[in-house]
């Protein structure tokens, strides 16, 4: 027994081993659904994208007169609302994020209503499915996440599955709540004429408790929108890819303008949803209605319909094919990774850039849903991942020298090197995102120098951590921060490097360039780019500083490239 | 041949249902073995039969397991053991199936809610029986319609239940029992939630529906007057178990055991009667407000040809007659010229007996009063049941 409380049972490893024989043994199972579910979400996506913006922005908004009765409020809401997305140019990612809360709750719906049913009819499956349903409910999103991208990669289809698992409960909770609600009366006046069970349910529980569960697949769409932003860590597109980003490099101001167009969208998502809940005022009244928005809904689809088709025999164009490259959104990488993506655009390839974890964008790249990426750092930073993965992608070698990471301070601080600290700046060393390979390496100092025993690195993201740094210095406060360059913050800040006898924090590192086995056979063009792609720190904090200035990292890629013509040639032979 | 015949029918809910049984055996009542079992007892070892064209009447406080049996009839609760034969057809033992067949067209039920579906129109409610019977849709119209205008309320057809006053609704609940033309009625306190006005109505309507169908109707009750005023033959229940069945006189006049002797609101014998005992409510017109056109109209809707008139603090100040009522109204004159102020007056605390010799030469009723507030009226008629049913009692002993 005490054996028992001494050793941890080992139930990671439990878990890790059930997930590892789920993905092995279902491995054609996730890809049929994985590509299924990709290719309908590109589909719907591509399809909400071709309408002319503005043209869906007045149907959207005479549907919300027509839903909400007429009134008002809803409706300038929506169209202003909706022109703001607009006019800050998140139209598209708004219409991903569509696409994915839409799947999401309709998936919810599916498997939700009848689950709710069971649980309605059957006292066993309410006792197994409470239990279920609070443990769902409870375990943070983020959870969801892990399992996701091992059965489904990076995307969509992941971002969909922990949005239902997430955001299903509601909607069984309140089907099961809304038919056990029913006057017993009732249920006995229909066994007593002798209805079927069928007949029971359709006839007079779905449409009594039609209120309720209509309330909880209220709740579940605002579930699904909340986990929108979550998902976009494993590379969902859409709103909630600019709020995390923003998030990492720190920027209030993109943050907020993402942050509200979510809003604008849940909002809208939330009325509509509840007007179309209300109860009927008069039966008559509501059946002329019916017609009416049932109508405007027939016009709207015949509208998208023959613009789709418009669209479809327009979007013929000749592509090369669709590059992935995938990044971690430290400002070094979204500025080389969007500079490639550029080059590659102009040579007519369709290249998604995925901005991930760390540790989920190797294991992208092994699985080939990212055909690369350009981000790297080895031989320290990515160790653990390099050694894992190393066999399962191609190392395309060098595309920067001399990048270095090491703990750094801001040089009004009199510590030269990390056997110099000692209690200074509360004895934390302040890092980025906790699967990074530099906190990895400054865990590991901690653990080498013994002047560092008490102590700890504190992760956050690296936008957190330049605002950290940034508040630190006006106040003139120390901070120890893990640092990396090329970095902007050298070109802001006086700060320095310190000293490392040991070499935990490893030694001048380089970026590397990986890609996926066999893109060389796929796609020679794009491949004989990225092996070619290299430049130098001086390049790099060049766009690196456009951005953290305002621009946005597109802009700033096209600038330099147009900038550097003989050396992005030199690229493409 | 009987149409319902119910043998040695038990219905124990929840767990440790056999010491339940052994304990009703030792005669425990319901709440001890509620506490000893946790099981709880619904109906035990009910037999009965209920011949065709009857209305047969169970009738019980709540708890009694009345509304536990009309369920059993058409095992909306399945029976714990026992048998129910309908038409010589056990459906104790019938599967699904057979049970639903049964259903759908031998025997349907009024709630005492009403169980109209909310979200579904007076004829779509009526229908219902019809529709989950796959009856095509022109045809279940035309009947259901049949079946309200029958009941009057046709015209309601599109109206949803809510718009519909609690007796109309009840109307729509027994319309579409009968638009299935069942042989059998079950009614759970089907007019226990109406007001009392219209539970008469109603009782009314039933009676002479009976009188045109001949249907076999179950009607459930925890009233003994409606059990009384409907029943041909009544079963009271207690505590799960069926104390006596008979007809009404039968049970009034000789009841099987002290409960139903209680329950018939058995006069306590160890008092002796006095005025107030046995008094009824008197109908008054008020003086200082009321004239002969008020007067006339209440004489009219309680069916009586003479009021006690009072002031404003209920003191007696006479009676008023029909004729005299009239008169006031012709000559246009106010109450108080018209009243007749002879009236004879008994106190609160009067014997029985007194009033006897009193009121047989006593045109009108006599009233009660305290002091000179008007308490109420005695009327020959309660006299003289009170008088028989002393007499009665003579030869029985009660325990104190």
């Amino acid at each position: 027994m005490l054996d028992f409380l001494q050793q941890s049972l080992p139930v990671a490893d439990w878990v890790e081993g059930f997930t590892d024989w789920l993905t092995r043994t279902f491995a054609g199972f996730f890809s049929a659904l994985q590509h299924g579910g990709q290719f309908l979400m590109d589909g719907m996506t591509g399809l909400l994208t071709v309408i002319p913006p503005l043209l869906f922005i007045v149907v959207l908004t005479a549907a919300a007169f027509f839903i909400s009765n007429k009134k008002w409020g809803l409706t300038l809401f929506t169209l202003i609302g909706l022109l703001f997305i607009y006019n800050q140019g998140l139209w598209s990612d708004l219409m991903s994020t569509v696409t994915l809360v839409l799947l999401s709750s309709v998936l919810s719906i599916i498997i939700g209503v009848p689950l709710g049913i069971l649980m309605a009819k059957k006292e066993t499956a309410k006792t197994i499915i409470t239990p279920i349903l609070d443990f769902m409910q409870t375990m943070p999103g983020f959870v969801y996440l892990i399992p996701a991208v091992a059965f489904f990669g990076i995307g969509m289809v992941p971002g969909v599955f922990a949005s239902v698992i997430f955001a299903l409960p509601p909607t069984v909770r309140f089907t099961n709540l809304g038919i056990r609600q029913i006057p017993k009366e009732l249920v006995e006046a229909s066994d007593s004429f002798g209805g079927t069970g069928r007949q029971k349910l359709f006839k007079l529980e779905l449409p009594l408790a039609k209120s309720t569960i209509l309330a909880g697949i209220n709740q579940t769409t605002m579930l699904a929108l909340s986990m929108v932003v979550i998902a976009s860590m494993i590379g969902a597109p859409g709103l909630g890819r600019g709020v995390l980003s923003a998030l990492q490099r720190a920027q209030v101001g993109n943050g907020f303008v993402n942050g509200l167009a979510l809003v604008i969208l849940a909002i809208i998502v939330d009325r509509f949803t509840q007007n179309i809940n209300k109860p009927k005022q008069q039966a008559k009244k509501t059946a002329a209605s019916r017609k009416k928005i049932g109508g405007i809904i027939a016009a709207a689809a015949a509208v998208l319909l023959l613009l789709g088709a418009f669209a479809l025999n327009g979007n013929n164009q000749a592509s090369k094919g669709t590059i992935n490259l995938s990044y971690v959104e430290w400002d070094t990488e979204v500025a080389s990774t969007h500079v490639v993506g550029e080059v590659l655009k102009e040579m007519g390839y369709d290249v998604n850039l995925t901005p991930l974890d760390n540790a989920i964008m190797w294991e992208s790249v092994v699985n080939g849903e990212s055909d690369g990426m350009v981000s790297a750092w080895l031989p320290n930073t990515h160790q653990a991942q390099y050694a894992q993965y190393k066999d399962q992608v191609e190392d395309l070698g060098v595309n920067l020298e001399g990048a270095k990471v090491g703990l750094v301070v801001p040089d009004y601080m009199d510590v030269e090197s990390i056997e110099d600290l000692s209690d200074q700046a509360n004895q934390t060393i302040t890092g980025i995102e906790p699967g990074a390979g530099v906190v990895n390496a400054a865990e590991k100092t901690v653990q080498e120098y013994p002047n560092l025993a008490d102590w700890h690195v504190a992760t956050s993201s690296s936008g957190a951590m330049t605002v950290a740094l940034g508040q630190a210095i006006q106040t003139k406060q120390p901070i120890v921060i893990t640092g990396w360059s090329p970095h902007w913050m050298f070109a802001k800040y006086g700060l320095k490097y310190l000293e490392d006898p040991k070499g935990a924090m490893g030694q001048a590192e380089t970026i590397h360039t990986i890609v996926r086995k066999g893109l060389k056979e796929d796609q020679p063009d794009a491949y004989n780019v990225l092996d070619n792609f290299n430049w130098t720190q001086k390049d790099m904090e060049d766009v690196m500083l456009a951005i953290n200035d305002g621009e946005n990292p597109e802009d700033a890629a096209k600038d330099w490239v147009k900038a550097h013509p003989d050396q992005v040639n030199d690229w493409k032979k | 041949m009987s149409k319902v015949k119910v043998e040695q029918l038990t219905k124990i809910f929840g767990k440790r249902q056999q010491q339940a049984l052994a304990m009703i055996k030792e005669n425990k009542d319901k709440t001890e073995i509620l506490e000893k079992t946790g099981a709880t007892v619904g109906v035990y070892d009910a037999s009965f039969e209920v011949n065709e064209g009857e209305i047969f009447v169970v009738m019980g406080l709540s708890g009694s397991g009345k509304s536990t049996m009309i369920r059993l009839l058409n095992r909306l609760i399945d029976p714990t053991s026992g048998e129910i034969y309908i038409d010589g057809q056990d459906i104790a033992k019938m599967d699904k199936e057979e049970l639903r067949e049964v259903r759908r067209h031998k025997i349907n039920m009024v709630f005492q809610n009403f169980g109209l579906f909310p979200h579904r129109t007076i004829l779509e409610n009526t229908e219902y029986g019809l529709e989950v019977r796959g009856v095509p849709k022109e045809e279940r119209q035309q009947l259901a319609e049949q079946a309200l205008d029958n009941s009057g309320l046709l015209s309601f057809k599109d109206q949803f239940p809510s718009q519909l006053s609690g007796g109309m609704q009840q109307r729509v609940g027994l319309a579409r029992a009968l638009a299935n033309d069942p042989e059998i009625l079950l009614m759970d306190e089907a007019f226990s939630a109406l007001d009392p006005l219209i539970r008469r109505e109603m009782q009314d309507e039933l009676l002479d529906l009976q009188s045109n169908v001949q249907k076999t109707i179950i009607f459930i009750t925890h009233d003994l007057n409606e059990a009384l005023r409907i029943g041909d033959r009544i079963a009271l229940m207690k505590d799960g178990q069926i104390m006596q069945i008979g007809t009404g006189e039968e049970i009034l006049t000789h009841p099987a055991n002290q409960y139903v002797r209680d329950f018939v609101e058995d006069v306590d014998r160890s008092k002796v009667l006095t005025a107030q005992n046995i008094m009824v409510p008197a109908l008054t017109a008020n003086i200082e407000v009321d004239g002969p056109n008020v007067a006339l109209n209440r004489m009219r809707k309680e069916e009586v040809s003479m009021l006690l008139v009072v002031d404003r603090k209920r003191k007696l100040k006479g009676s008023l007659t029909a004729d005299s009522a009239l008169e006031a109204r012709r000559k246009n004159l106010p109450l108080s010229d018209v009243i007749d102020k002879n009236v004879r007056t008994i106190p609160k605390d009067m014997l029985v007996t007194d009033i006897f010799n009193l009121i047989f030469d006593s045109p009108t009723p006599l009233a009660v009063v305290e002091g000179d507030r008007l308490e109420g009226v005695v009327i020959r008629g309660s006299v003289l049941e009170s008088l028989a049913d002393h007499q009665e009692e003579e030869g029985v002993t009660v325990d104190a």
